[in-house]
């Protein structure tokens, strides 16, 4: 009994290769139909191809007894077999590219579909870098392996099954030390396959590591400059790249002995029958042909038989990458967009006992808020207070971990998220331009909105007279391919972009921080002035920016506070140093 | 439109005699003398282990042919022999060639990860982060795929077919012209296929291209997308680039299937010829049955090889194209006059600004710029967006080079000092406060890795900080994520702060260092700096007023040309540029 369950705990690590094969089932659904053809093909051609070496031992047969015509009817039957061979195999060939090329799509279109849905928190937890290198190579290691699988791994299957066969017919004893060579050819797949297993998986961690760590040396070039830690780097970066040096050598020393090993056991399965089929064709005086048939079959498998080898590290890479490609396909930290339902909000928000925590702290403890619709709210804190986690909650970046936040009287977590977010426009301090015109930019999310009115929401934004300077004007690139623009332009462009769009909120997370004092403050004057019917969400911890708001609240070791004398409420928030000539002539003095 | 960097290089790659590059990494490698002799031997050796075994099968037959059973046992014992010293002499190759392959790959990018550090700093603003990260990690892969698994068996392969050639040749003259009649035929057609191979592979490249630049837009931009709720019309831009790749793909999948296909019927028609012309010598009593089995084997040995270069051709383009990248990396002339951090410099008098000027292409940034900063100096640089206020401080920090004039430090030209004591000596807060991944500590403690951790947090109390990082899960040992992501801007400047102040350095560049730090922990660091900066030179350049009190001197610069200078109550009594941002800022406090 043991062993019975060892065996099969044998046969399932052996089947193990093939679970590339069943993850993909789902991907080629539709397809079942070529998926089989590509099969049938595979079984046709293999046969078709091992009548060749049979066809040339009849041919040797006919030659040994000096039928030339027979040579030539037998050379007929070799063009025969080899043209269906060819045409099964352009099947073979074509249909695993399809299949595969198909499968790859489908998976792409898949992960991506997932990819947009992930909610903020899943982006907190990785990186860009990783991210991408999962979407790209690690899918195209599954596609790979399921093309070598259709092309390849199956044929050769085929070929063995059929070989033994052919053998058998010959004669029974080839078969016999066929059957033998098999298992010990399978067994050192398994071994092979399990060696190198973990090694790949380093190979690629290391390979992550090498290009996370060429990103922020390069992003990050002018901190390693300046502060001349340029040596640290190089250090570091050829460490990783010895790291990944030394894994790549073990795989080395793992293919050059189990690689190699497997055409040594097919050829001396062949050196056993070209032997015993020697010693009984003297003894019997037998004709050699078929003797050359059962040996030319064995050097006909010697080469799938050794690219087996690879074909079991590409199922390795495969199944390294679907494991990381399942992160993204699992429906965990997503949130359903595709609700496009509208409802009708108002602008009115109401913050109840919302508490927060991050990573164990409790960030923000029982906020409670009203803001009427249209009114102009500034909320104030220290950096570092809560400011932004508090108002991400608003449009559902993140959900509180306690207490409800409404709009109007409805809960934000009952309104769906593609008309929340249409009504509740948050600008981040962070700007992400895409690449395209400015005005593309601006109105990407309100497709067909005349010049007029991105004109409009870029002068309220300060950004249309800078614009307009532009040879291109608001057909100026951005991005890759176009202009670069400063951090405030970007930020003003951001905010066109939310004005634009008509939202019944608008969230401005210090979304002007680099914008110079004078025009922020007369961006703010131009929305206090055009945009009267949104409610207006500031963040800020600018006292300039005060006064344009209806009420100022700050925000204080978690909790919220009222601000009524700005001069006394802010103190420890927004008084800064003080600017009078009293204290300069002072500072003189230092 | 502007030509980009990589547009330029392409066109570089495209005109230059194509192998080049390709010859000088193989001169490289060859450089490996030991391993690479190994290599060599161990190829030669299987290919002539490779050549023997089907005449060593031959002769077998013919010893069956004649009954004898000592020849036959003979043979058939050096055929196995022979796949045995084919199994180790493959197995040291195995190990051999990707010793050679990896070794190389890693020079190669541990070379070009060097002169990163040292090409000019206007080469990053050329040149596109994920250019560079792709030619250095992806480039380098497929060169390695390509030296690693392709190229040696491929030449292994060509070296069989070479000395089989040369065996049958001497074995039997005519019946070798007969087996080779096929291979003109079959390079012919290889060849004459490669002009649309190379078509396929170019439109396949250029649509993966397309796939894996959209997807990085839309990682980076993800937080934009799901704002303003676009996921479906980006999953639709991102589906139509799909589609072309499938198509791409599928176009060349057809050849190259069809290409298998025809290969198979040639390799027929081939052995073909071996019977039919073997059958009429045997019948004439010029050849042996033995033999003629060995042609046979022969003939089916050439294809695999043809067959693998053919495949080899676009791995071949691919990898010629990274290697010519990888090394026009390398090859990228290097900022002069680096030196080394050991050097000790010392700061005495002053730093001299005489006749400066600066372009980035169109236009002075900077013009005509004379200023003097006396050593232990506190100097503020006013202006608005885009007066030049950081094209100064990139100059000073020796990121750019002045196009006219000249920047002395005590005297000597900055150009002639080397880049790197100077930096010891001068250290920038920057206005984009980059964080590395790893701790809120590792990032302060990565520029002076002698400090210690204690160091770093007196530090943080010295400067009235610790309120900023209160909210950190982990305080210092908090993780700051990719890009300092994990922190909010302010909290990514004060780590930006410690890090230049850890270093305790003579001059310090602050480019904006509190703009996103709220007002009160903003005076403290103020209060503290009074103190820290008692002995040092202050360059400080801002478009707001707050840190100004620190400055004895101000310098106001409207585009790119100094026109205000003085003390702030000078200034702000003098009615123009600087009293009107005053003004705007403190008019109503």
């Amino acid at each position: 009994m043991a062993i019975l369950s060892r065996i099969s705990a044998g046969a399932k690590k052996v089947l193990g290769i093939f679970y590339p094969f069943k993850f993909s089932l789902p991907y080629l659904k539709g397809r079942y139909g070529i998926v089989a053809v590509v099969i049938i093909a595979g079984i046709v051609s293999s046969v078709s191809r091992l009548l060749i070496p049979v066809f040339i031992g009849e041919a040797v047969t006919k030659i040994e007894n000096l039928s030339y015509s027979g040579v030539l009817s037998v050379g007929l039957l070799i063009i025969a077999a080899s043209a269906v061979t060819a045409v099964f195999q352009f099947i073979v060939s074509y249909g695993s590219l399809y299949v595969s090329q198909k499968f790859e799509y489908n998976l792409r279109n898949d992960a991506f579909w997932h990819l947009l849905r992930k909610n903020y928190s899943f982006y907190e937890g990785q990186t860009s870098g990783d991210l991408l290198s999962r979407n790209t190579m690690d899918v195209h290691a599954v596609r790979n392996f399921l093309n070598n699988l259709f092309s390849q791994m199956l044929p050769t299957i085929f070929l063995i099954v059929f070989a033994l066969y052919f053998l058998f017919s010959i004669n029974p004893y080839f078969a016999l030390i066929f059957l033998v060579a098999v298992p010990l050819l399978i067994l050192t797949g398994a071994i092979f396959q399990k060696k190198q297993r973990t090694r790949w998986r380093r190979i690629r961690t290391y390979y992550g590591l090498m290009n996370e760590r060429l990103q922020e040396n390069i992003v990050g070039n002018r901190v390693v400059r300046g502060f001349s830690a340029e040596d640290l780097e190089i250090q570091r970066f050829s460490q990783t790249t010895g790291s990944y040096y030394d894994e790549y050598m073990e795989v080395a020393k793992l293919r050059g002995f189990y690689n190699n090993i497997m055409p040594l056991i097919v050829s001396a399965a062949a050196t056993g029958v070209l032997i015993y089929g020697g010693y009984s064709d003297i003894i019997s005086s037998a004709a050699v042909g078929p003797l050359v048939a059962a040996v030319n079959i064995f050097s006909l498998m010697s080469s799938p038989v050794s690219s087996f080898g690879r074909l079991i590290v590409f199922s390795e890479n495969a199944r390294a990458g679907i494991e990381r490609i399942s992160t993204l396909l699992e429906t965990s930290m997503e949130e359903d967009v595709d609700n496009k339902n509208s409802v009708n909000l108002s602008g009115s928000i109401t913050i109840r006992d919302v508490s927060f925590h991050k990573g164990g702290k409790k960030i923000l403890k029982g906020i409670n808020l009203e803001i009427r619709p249209g009114e102009f709210t500034a909320i104030t804190g220290r950096t570092g207070s809560g400011k932004t986690t508090l108002v991400s909650m608003i449009p559902r970046f993140y959900d509180p971990d306690e207490g409800d936040i409404l709009i109007g009287t409805k809960d934000v977590r009952k309104i769906p998220l593609a008309a929340l977010r249409r009504h509740v426009s948050l600008v981040p301090q962070e700007i992400n331009l895409l690449s395209g015109t400015i005005r593309e930019n601006i109105s990407f999310h309100r497709e067909g909105i005349s010049l007029a009115d991105v004109r409009r929401a870029a002068r309220i934004a300060e950004i249309d007279d800078f614009v307009m300077s532009l040879p291109d004007g608001y057909d100026t690139q951005v991005g890759e391919r176009g202009i670069t623009l400063s951090g405030g332009q970007k930020q003003r462009v951001a905010l066109a972009r939310t004005i634009a769009g008509l939202p019944g909120v608008i969230i401005l997370d210090d979304a002007t921080s680099s914008v110079d004092p004078e025009t922020e403050l007369r961006i703010f004057n131009n929305i206090r002035q055009e945009i009267r019917s949104a409610t207006i969400l500031l963040v800020t911890h600018r006292p300039s920016a005060l006064k344009y708001a209806d009420s100022v609240w700050k925000l204080e070791n978690g909790e919220i506070f009222p601000v009524i004398d700005v001069s006394v409420d802010l103190q420890g928030i927004t008084d800064g140093i003080r600017m009078n000539f009293y204290e300069v002539d002072h500072g003189k003095d230092i | 439109m502007a030509r980009t960097y990589e547009e330029i290089e392409d066109d570089l790659i495209k005109t230059s005699s194509g192998s080049a590059p390709f010859r000088r990494m193989v001169r490289e490698i060859l450089g490996m003398r030991r391993d690479s002799a190994i290599l060599v031997t161990t190829v030669v050796v299987t290919a002539i282990a490779g050549t023997l075994y089907p005449l060593a099968l031959g002769y077998a037959v013919n010893a069956i042919l004649g009954h004898n059973i000592r020849l036959m046992e003979y043979f058939a014992g050096s055929f196995f022999l022979l796949y045995v010293i084919q199994f180790f002499s493959n197995r040291v190759r195995t190990i051999k060639s990707t010793k050679l392959a990896q070794t190389e790959i890693k020079s190669l990018r541990d070379r070009a990860f060097t002169n990163l550090q040292y090409v000019p700093e206007d080469f990053y603003s050329k040149v596109k982060t994920g250019y560079l990260i792709s030619r250095i990690t992806n480039d380098a892969e497929t060169l390695s795929e390509f030296l690693t698994f392709q190229l040696p068996s491929v030449i292994s392969g060509i070296s069989t077919v070479v000395v089989s050639i040369s065996i049958m040749f001497y074995k039997d003259f005519d019946l070798t012209l007969y087996a080779l009649i096929i291979i003109p035929v079959l390079m012919a057609f290889t060849i004459s296929i490669q002009p649309r191979v190379r078509d396929n592979y170019l439109r396949t490249r250029k649509t993966i291209a397309a796939i894996t630049g959209n997807l990085a837009e839309n990682i980076a931009a993800i937080r934009t997308i799901k704002a303003f709720n676009v996921e479906e019309k980006v999953q639709d831009k991102y589906r139509g680039l799909n589609q072309e790749n499938f198509t791409a793909n599928m176009r060349a999948s057809k050849l190259s299937s069809s290409y298998g296909a025809i290969i198979r019927l040639l390799e027929a028609a081939g052995i073909i010829i071996v019977i039919l012309a073997g059958a009429l010598q045997l019948i004439h009593g010029r050849t042996t049955v033995g033999l003629l089995v060995a042609f046979i084997v022969y003939v089916q040995e050439f294809f695999d090889p043809v067959i693998q270069l053919s495949q080899l051709y676009n791995s071949y383009q691919s990898s010629l194209v990274g290697i010519a990248r990888i090394y026009g990396i390398i090859d990228h002339p290097a900022e002069e006059n680096v030196g080394d951090t050991n050097e000790k410099l010392v700061f005495r008098d002053s730093i001299e600004i005489t006749g400066l000027s600066f372009s980035y292409g169109q236009g002075d940034a900077l013009s005509k710029i004379d200023l003097k900063i006396r050593k232990g100096e506190k100097i503020a640089i006013v202006g608005h967006t885009g007066a030049g206020k950081t094209t100064l401080s990139n100059l000073l920090l020796k990121f750019y080079h002045p196009v006219v004039g000249e920047i002395r430090i005590d005297g000597r030209d900055l150009a002639d000092i080397p880049t790197r004591s100077y930096r010891k000596l001068m250290t920038p807060v920057l206005q984009d406060p980059f964080l590395f991944r790893g701790t809120v500590l590792e990032n302060i403690l990565f520029v002076e890795p002698s400090a210690t951790r204690e160091q770093v947090e007196s530090l943080i109390e010295r400067f009235g900080l610790s309120g900023i990082f209160a909210s950190l899960p982990d305080g210092v040992d908090t993780n700051v994520g990719e890009m300092g992501r994990n922190l909010s801007e302010g909290q990514r400047q004060a780590v930006s702060i410690l890090r230049a102040f850890v270093r305790d350095p003579e001059i310090l560049i602050l480019d904006e260092p509190t703009s996103q730090i709220d007002p009160y922990s903003e005076k403290l660091i103020i209060e503290a700096l009074r103190n820290f900066l008692r002995e040092k030179t202050l360059i400080l350049i801002t478009h707001r007023f707050s840190m100004i009190v620190l400055a004895e001197k101000i310098v106001v610069l409207q585009n790119g040309n100094i026109i205000e200078e003085g003390t702030f109550n000078e200034l702000v009594k003098k009615n123009g540029v600087f009293s009107g941002m005053y003004r705007i800022q403190y008019g109503d406090t």
